[in-house]
């Protein structure tokens, strides 16, 4: 079921490469993480349970006012970025 | 004589009574760094000013560390993540911006597991953090800085984060108070997400009531924070510690702590330390009760905190491209760039994460994986919830043995896991107040003790800590290790 090929691409699908080695030890820890998950599959009538998503069930009951609650400036928003022009952030073309 | 091993009482008081002042404090804490961080490495960052708004908070002028998964507007914040190298975040957290407000003077930022996601306190990109009693020894993790800066005299409080035990493990590691309050009565923005469903913000100290006026002075409502709680705000948990903990009920799970399941003497000696403890506890006034809760749920608390958490790290962590921030990668393209920027900045144990995020997270997989997680995540939260409806709390040992040599340390996921190292992720399930307490020593490393109780009771499980720990003589204890 889990092989090297489907590691890699799951690795891909995140934008990043995998070593050899870092295959190899997914693969080690992916037969440990098929059973564990048997041990969440197997607890009897949990296809009748809803899924809690949070500490608790969170209900929103009503919309937020429409309210700028923040703003970042340009100037602020860029200062991390490595390449940059006035601005915006350079990258390379992406339409010919 | 030195100030910063005290608790905050004594040294406000130091500060009113003009005995010291703020400069002389942050030039103390600089000082025990410069000497402890060649064998500890607990900070990755050192403020070499001593700026602080004046304030009549207790907190005003005085040093603390923060973890570096925090944000600090102007001040480098990169989790221990070469995808973070050189960030410099503009805006504050809520939990930092309210101890700037207090006065509190922050002195330097503390080592963690890359972007929080270990138990090590040896997968940052700053190196391993070293445990003050022996530094041969791991500090724990994630929140390994924070926890090692305390246990070491170097500051009185230190803010962590803890998203399955990331407070908690370490402090009982270090043998310090490590306390993870309700989810959301501290709001979470500007802490670097990891798995946000689980995600606290909480503190080191070394005694109870200085976590109290921490907590009271960083809580409160933030409508940053979708999950912020909003009926709090008036409650006092300093001035809930009393002490008066008569007839308070106590729990702990048979399945946990029965001998009869461990072969380890080390565990052997943890548990008979626990017993002991049970027996102060009764000594004390607390009615002690034996529970039985479901093996087969147990068993699943470690499975689902790696599902649920791998699969909300993946998703968090989507951000982390190196095109708005971060270094960039190289490539002929966006993606290229992208590709070459995840490729080089995460380390090997995130990106295994991630690959187990992702797989969880696969369209076809979603329903058996990922929603059996949250299902029985459910199970279990509901089990507790009305355990916490006839008990106060919640008692077990939060380890089978003190803190593992730094031989042994290991992120890789195993058969081995055991759920007397697991079973803390409850609280984060439930988001539960949960309180680490020093409670003794195995070899000469601490071992603790772990109160935990219902959802926005954290006044009630504050004061049953406070009450057991002034029946322990590790009240304020610093490390004992060469370092």
């Amino acid at each position: 079921m889990f092989t090297k090929e489907l590691m890699n691409k799951y690795a891909n699908d995140l934008l990043f490469d995998l070593s050899e080695e870092e295959v190899n030890l997914l693969l080690e820890e992916f037969d440990v993480i098929r059973e564990n998950m048997e041990i969440i599959s197997n607890i009897e009538g949990i296809s009748e349970v809803e899924p809690l998503s949070f500490p608790y069930d969170i209900t929103v009951s009503s919309l937020r006012d429409d309210e700028d609650l923040q703003n970042i400036s340009t100037e602020d928003a860029l200062k991390n970025c490595h390449d940059k022009i006035e601005d915006v952030a350079i990258v390379p073309k992406v339409v010919g | 004589m030195t100030y910063l091993d005290k608790d905050l009482t004594t040294i406000h008081e130091a500060l009113v009574n003009k005995e010291v002042n703020p400069k002389e404090l942050a030039d103390e804490a600089r000082s025990k760094i410069a000497k402890t961080n060649g064998k500890l490495n607990a900070f990755n960052l050192v403020i070499d000013n001593e700026e602080y708004k004046e304030s009549d908070s207790i907190l005003c002028g005085i040093p603390y560390a923060l973890k570096d998964n925090l944000s600090t507007k102007g001040i480098k914040t990169t989790a221990c993540s070469d995808t973070l190298k050189d960030y410099v975040p503009v805006f504050n957290a809520t939990a930092y911006e309210k101890l700037c407000d207090s006065g509190a003077l922050l002195i330097g930022k503390t080592n963690l597991d890359e972007l929080a996601m270990g138990g090590t306190g040896t997968t940052g990109n700053t190196g391993i953090v070293h445990n003050p009693w022996n530094i041969s020894h791991m500090a724990g993790g994630s929140s390994a800085g924070s926890a090692s800066s305390v246990a070491a005299g170097i500051v009185p409080y230190a803010i962590g984060s803890d998203t399955g035990d990331s407070i908690r493990k370490p402090a009982a590691f270090c043998g310090v108070v490590g306390f993870k309050p309700s989810y959301g009565l501290i709001s979470r923005y500007g802490l670097f997400a990891f798995a946000s469903s689980l995600d606290h913000v909480g503190v080191f100290t070394r005694n109870v009531k200085d976590a109290a006026i921490i907590v009271d002075h960083i809580k409160g409502y933030d409508k940053k924070d979708m999950t912020s709680i909003r009926d709090m705000d008036d409650v006092s948990l300093v001035n809930g510690l009393d002490g008066n903990i008569k007839g308070k009920k106590l729990f702990y799970i048979d399945e946990i702590c029965n001998k009869d399941n461990y072969d380890n003497p080390k565990t052997k000696e943890m548990l008979d330390n626990f017993d002991s403890l049970l027996e102060k506890a009764k000594d004390l006034g607390f009615e002690v009760y034996k529970e039985s809760v479901d093996i087969k749920l147990l068993n699943a608390i470690k499975p689902i905190y790696d599902c649920i958490s791998c699969a909300e790290a993946t998703s968090n962590n989507s951000n982390l491209t190196g095109i708005p921030f971060g270094p960039r990668g190289n490539g002929e393209n966006v993606m290229d760039m992208m590709k070459d920027a995840r490729t080089k900045g995460f380390s090997p144990l995130i990106k295994r994460r991630f690959v187990i995020g992702s797989f969880i997270l696969q369209k076809e997989n979603q329903e058996k994986y990922f929603l059996n997680a949250k299902r029985v995540r459910r199970l279990l939260v509901e089990i507790f919830n009305k355990l916490f409806e006839k008990y106060d709390g919640l008692i077990l040992p939060c380890s089978s043995a003190g803190a593992p040599s730094l031989e042994q340390a290991s992120d890789k996921i195993t058969r081995n896991d055991i759920i007397l190292e697991n079973h803390l992720a409850i609280g984060n399930f439930g988001g539960y107040p949960s309180i680490t307490i020093p409670c003794g020593f195995i070899d000469k490393m601490p071992i603790g003790v772990n109160i935990t109780g219902k959802f926005k009771g954290d006044a009630n499980v504050l004061n049953m800590a406070y009450a057991l720990e002034n029946t322990l003589e590790f009240k304020n204890q610093t490390a004992k290790g060469e370092f």
